[in-house]
């Protein structure tokens, strides 16, 4: 090559962008609707239709001012442990070395299916007496993912569970400690905070962020076995 | 005779996975041939009563399987690999094969005898202490086949014992299985007619649920004599024996 | 792979030892490659939270923290127990291990049952440790009486019948949503268990959450002056244990290999276990609340439970002693300062008690959820008169700190004292009321009032009249001595009522 013919040589990275293929949308819904099946989205999907259902047959009942304001509580965990299952990856390595939508895609359907448990639990207290009210549902289910989250971080996707649930007996015994001293109060333990308490939404949206960030991002860990 | 297999069937909802095999065997290793889908597995999986026959016969080292007794003295007895083999990380290899030998009614006091043995004879006595799940596939393979020889089987059933084995193990495992065939009847499923070559004293050969050949390794060779498609003798012979059983 | 020769098999030994040593390998491997001990420090903050430092912050008094450690050890296991034991029994299908398992000599119900075995060895192991710190804490700081073992055995049958249950429920369906399920399903029961009971005849306080009639709470009263009554718990552990054996027995029935001849004693103990639950919901069911706050279950009620414990009393050194019950003996010296200036006022008054006896709490259902509590009979009685007290501790409520509780004494009790030996009440004379108020004002207790009318079905006090209060304040202001003289030459005429106000120095 000389001098006088010598022009510009696009860099790889140019090259890599312009060799990139377009993305077919049809493709990309396909690939959202597979990866939801690798994720048992679908179970997910109606564990938290069942929680919804559940809740609203509940609340036919009458509870005691205790009842009232754990029993949701109980079906918030249960959707979050349902979103949290949904990290745990069946096909491990081949997975992880691909490309970069995978990151993307766990985390649209985290939040999706954090949603969509949000808005079921919501939309079955709707004309029932759901002690707490929409806000606190975001913000317990929100904060209970985000714990569940973390813990797929730690321990796997399959035993990612043990957050909400293990963080289900915390929220319940502060609430029981409101009526029985000496009560927990620290916003960490937002449950037993009210549904309008500024400190206790900004510790369950930085549990939620931290954890969704990281799972989607690394993933949930591997299989830990047993 | 360990194996009497008469007019044995096997369906799954409408496919008819073994449609009527007849085979009998004794002590030796008998090669199981077939393309994918002849239903090889099956076969095995109901030769170590993991599932019922749909009809037909079995007899297996003298007994009915059918009823609890006779099944469970089979099972002392039995000794299996299956193709996909699952496995508990977290265990050791020691303790993978030690409990197997438990499950198996491997008498206590030899139980430790018994696992060092296993593991030795799969030259895994090096890693017995080491977790399945930092091991390679190829030496889980060989954990599998150390849980199927711990109490001395007298009916071993292998399904591709030799996946992931490098050329060297894979000459090793030979060795085994003819040195197990002396006293036990072994069933090697496999695709590697070289395999079937090295080790086995009978072959028989599968396509859609039946044995469409049931000889030695020899017999097959010869059937490919100027008729069949491969780089072996018996790949000639295997891929005669199929465009027969299908014309 | 080498050819090596395996030693010759040693002389075969007895069967039956030879099934205990291969069971003990097995369960060997399962303790070593089970998942509850990860579980363990989530059960072990829970309890924490929930058990431990709720039983701190109580009294140190041993039925009271029993109490409160049963409940609260339950609801921080549940959740670990039940979950971890379904993600145990779903073990073998997310391994892709059935078939490989299946084929073995051993039955599947010996394999399950020591892998549930090893989950519950684990579970039990980090309750006990628990159920230690707590008790040997208390052990240090109780003063009197032994730890209530009950509790701890309707808890430890409690683990037995969870991890039974998630077991089974994680054999039966063998999915990743079953271990969630099973946790949550079991706090949930329990929760629910609480709400549906009403008064002291429930079925469902065979729950074991419920460790004394769930409707009065918290109690230092129960347990102390008489003991802590096993019949509740006992059917709590008869229905626990039922439960327990029907699941394990269950486990055994579904058709399969190797489970043939074992199908019969299987639903035998299905059966057994299924009896044994109904018999103590039904026990439980005819629990009543007796006098001393506990549940009597006539059935498996032992009358020797009925009489007194045996103690002797921890006294002040006051001319009326203050004495307690030596489980209450840190409270004495609050209790004594409290009840000091108007004990003062008493002492060598005719009539006035030779001693403040602090006595047992007396219980009466009443109808639905109510219950009332108090002394069974006069503040005052016997001869020589001994004034029965009752801490304000022994009443439901939440549990008082020293300060408080000297404070609710001086309270409830300084004017029961006054009003017991000067003869206060509605028939009272106003030469009564009047020297009852300037006793307590000059103890330094809350002025007594008169009843007022019933609003809205309340009841409402009224002050002294003027001329009440005026005389009370010219009887305060005598010095000590020449009050406390007036009151030995009058007393019997003033509770007799032949004293006016004006006749008042």
């Amino acid at each position: 090559m000389t001098a006088g013919t010598a022009r510009e040589v696009p860099g790889a990275a140019a090259a890599d962008r312009r060799a990139w293929p377009a993305w077919p949308p049809r493709a990309g819904t396909r690939l959202l609707r597979l990866h939801a099946i690798s994720r048992r989205v679908p179970a997910a999907i109606a564990a938290i239709a069942a929680c919804a259902i559940g809740l609203r047959i509940a609340l036919i009942g009458h509870w005691d001012s205790y009842g009232a304001l754990q029993l949701p509580l109980v079906f918030e965990a249960g959707s979050a442990a349902a979103v949290t299952i949904t990290t745990a990856s069946p096909l491990g390595e081949p997975e992880r070395v691909t490309g970069r939508r995978l990151p993307f895609l766990r985390l649209a359907t985290t939040l999706t299916l954090t949603a969509a448990a949000a808005g079921a639990l919501t939309a079955a207290g709707t004309g029932a007496h759901l002690a707490g009210g929409t806000l606190d549902v975001l913000r317990n289910v929100a904060g209970m993912t985000g714990i569940g989250l973390l813990c797929a971080a730690v321990l796997g996707g399959g035993l990612a569970w043990v957050g909400p649930t293990g963080y289900l007996v915390v929220g319940a015994y502060g609430l029981y400690t409101q009526w029985h001293g000496p009560a927990l109060t620290t916003p960490w333990i937002w449950p037993a905070r009210p549904p309008h308490d500024a400190g206790a939404a900004i510790c369950a949206t930085l549990v939620f962020t931290i954890g969704i960030v990281i799972t989607s991002v690394r993933g949930a860990r591997d299989p830990v076995g047993e | 005779m360990n194996v009497e297999i008469t007019g044995l069937t096997r369906r799954f909802g409408r496919t008819m996975a073994v449609a009527g095999v007849d085979l009998r065997a004794g002590p030796g290793v008998i090669g199981l041939l077939g393309p994918n889908g002849a239903g090889k597995t099956s076969l095995l999986r109901m030769m170590a009563t993991a599932i019922r026959p749909t009809s037909g016969t079995l007899r297996l080292l003298g007994r009915h399987p059918g009823a609890h007794g006779p099944r469970r003295e089979i099972r002392r007895r039995l000794g299996y690999l299956p193709q996909n083999l699952g496995y508990y990380p977290g265990f050791t290899v020691a303790e993978f094969v030690e409990y197997f030998a438990l499950l198996k009614e491997v008498p206590a006091a030899q139980i430790p005898a018994a696992v060092a043995a296993a593991i030795e004879r799969v030259e895994l006595g090096g890693k017995a202490r080491t977790k399945l799940r930092a091991l390679s596939g190829g030496m889980l393979r060989r954990v599998g086949v150390a849980q199927a020889i711990v109490n001395q089987p007298q009916l071993l059933l292998l399904d591709e014992p030799t996946a992931g084995l490098d050329p060297e193990q894979r000459v090793a495992f030979r060795a085994l299985l003819r040195e197990l065939g002396q006293r036990a009847t072994v069933v090697v499923s496999t695709h590697l007619v070289e395999d079937v070559g090295a080790a086995c004293t009978r072959v028989a050969l599968m396509d859609r649920g039946k044995i469409v050949f049931h000889g030695t390794p020899e017999d097959l060779t010869a059937r490919g004599e100027g008729h069949g498609t491969g780089d072996a003798p018996l790949e000639r012979g295997y891929s005669a024996v199929l465009a027969g059983a299908r014309s | 792979m080498t050819a090596v020769r395996v030693p010759a098999a040693p002389r075969p030994m007895p069967a039956m030892r030879w099934h205990l040593r291969a069971a003990a390998r097995l369960l060997r491997l399962e303790l070593r490659r089970n998942a509850m001990p990860w579980m363990l420090p989530v059960a072990v903050c829970l309890f924490w939270i929930t058990a431990y430092r709720k039983a701190m912050a109580m009294p140190p008094l041993w039925s009271l923290r029993a109490a409160s450690m049963q409940s609260g050890a339950l609801l921080a296991f549940v959740c670990p127990v039940a979950g971890v034991a379904a993600w145990m029994g779903s073990r073998e299908a997310r391994r892709h291990i059935t078939d490989l398992v299946t084929i073995t000599a051993r039955p599947r119900w010996a394999r399950q049952l020591t892998t549930w075995a090893a989950a519950t060895c684990w579970a039990m192991l980090g309750y006990l440790g628990c159920v230690a710190a707590l008790y040997g804490v208390t052990a240090r700081q109780a003063a009197w009486g032994g730890p209530p073992w009950w509790p701890v055995a309707v808890v430890a049958a409690s683990l037995l019948a969870l991890s039974a249950l998630g077991f089974a429920a994680g054999a039966l369906v063998p999915s990743r949503f079953t271990a969630p399920v099973a946790a949550i399903a079991a706090f949930f029961a329990l929760a629910l268990s609480t709400q549906l009971i009403q008064g002291s005849q429930s079925y469902w306080q065979v729950s074991p959450i419920v460790a004394a009639p769930w409707d009065i709470g918290p109690d230092t009263g129960r347990g102390v002056f008489y003991p802590y009554l096993p019949d509740l718990p006992i059917a709590q552990v008869m229905f626990l244990t039922g439960l327990t054996m029907a699941v394990l027995g269950a486990t055994a029935l579904p058709k399969g290999p190797g489970v043939g001849w074992l199908r019969r004693p299987a639903a035998a103990v299905t059966a057994a276990g299924l009896l044994a639950a109904g018999t103590a919901v039904a026990l439980a069911g005819t629990g009543k609340l007796d006098a001393h706050g506990m549940i009597a279950i006539p059935a498996v009620h032992d009358a020797a439970s009925d009489r007194p414990l045996r103690y002797t009393p921890v006294c002040s050194h006051a001319a009326i002693p203050v004495c307690l019950n030596p489980a209450y003996a840190s409270y004495l010296p609050a209790a004594a300062t409290a009840l000091a200036p108007v004990l003062n006022e008493m002492a060598g008054l005719p009539g006035a008690p030779v001693r403040v006896s602090q006595t047992a709490t007396t219980y009466r259902q009443g109808t639905g959820n109510s219950v009332s509590v108090g002394l069974a009979g006069p503040p005052i009685s016997g001869t020589p008169p001994v004034f029965h007290l009752l801490l304000p501790d022994q009443l439901p409520g939440p549990p008082m700190t020293t300060g408080g509780l000297a404070t609710a004494l001086r309270s409830s009790a300084g004017p029961a004292i006054v009003a017991s030996v000067i003869g206060d009440g509605p028939s009272a004379s106003p030469a009564q009321q009047a020297v009852a108020a300037a006793l307590s004002m000059s103890a330094g207790l809350p002025q007594p009032s008169l009843p007022g009318p019933v609003i809205r079905r309340r009841s409402t006090t009224v002050p002294l009249p003027a001329s009440v209060r005026s005389a009370a304040g010219r009887f305060a202001a005598l010095p000590s001595p020449a009050r406390h003289a007036w009151l030995v030459r009058h007393l019997a005429a003033l509770r007799a009522g032949q004293i006016t106000l004006a006749q008042l120095p």
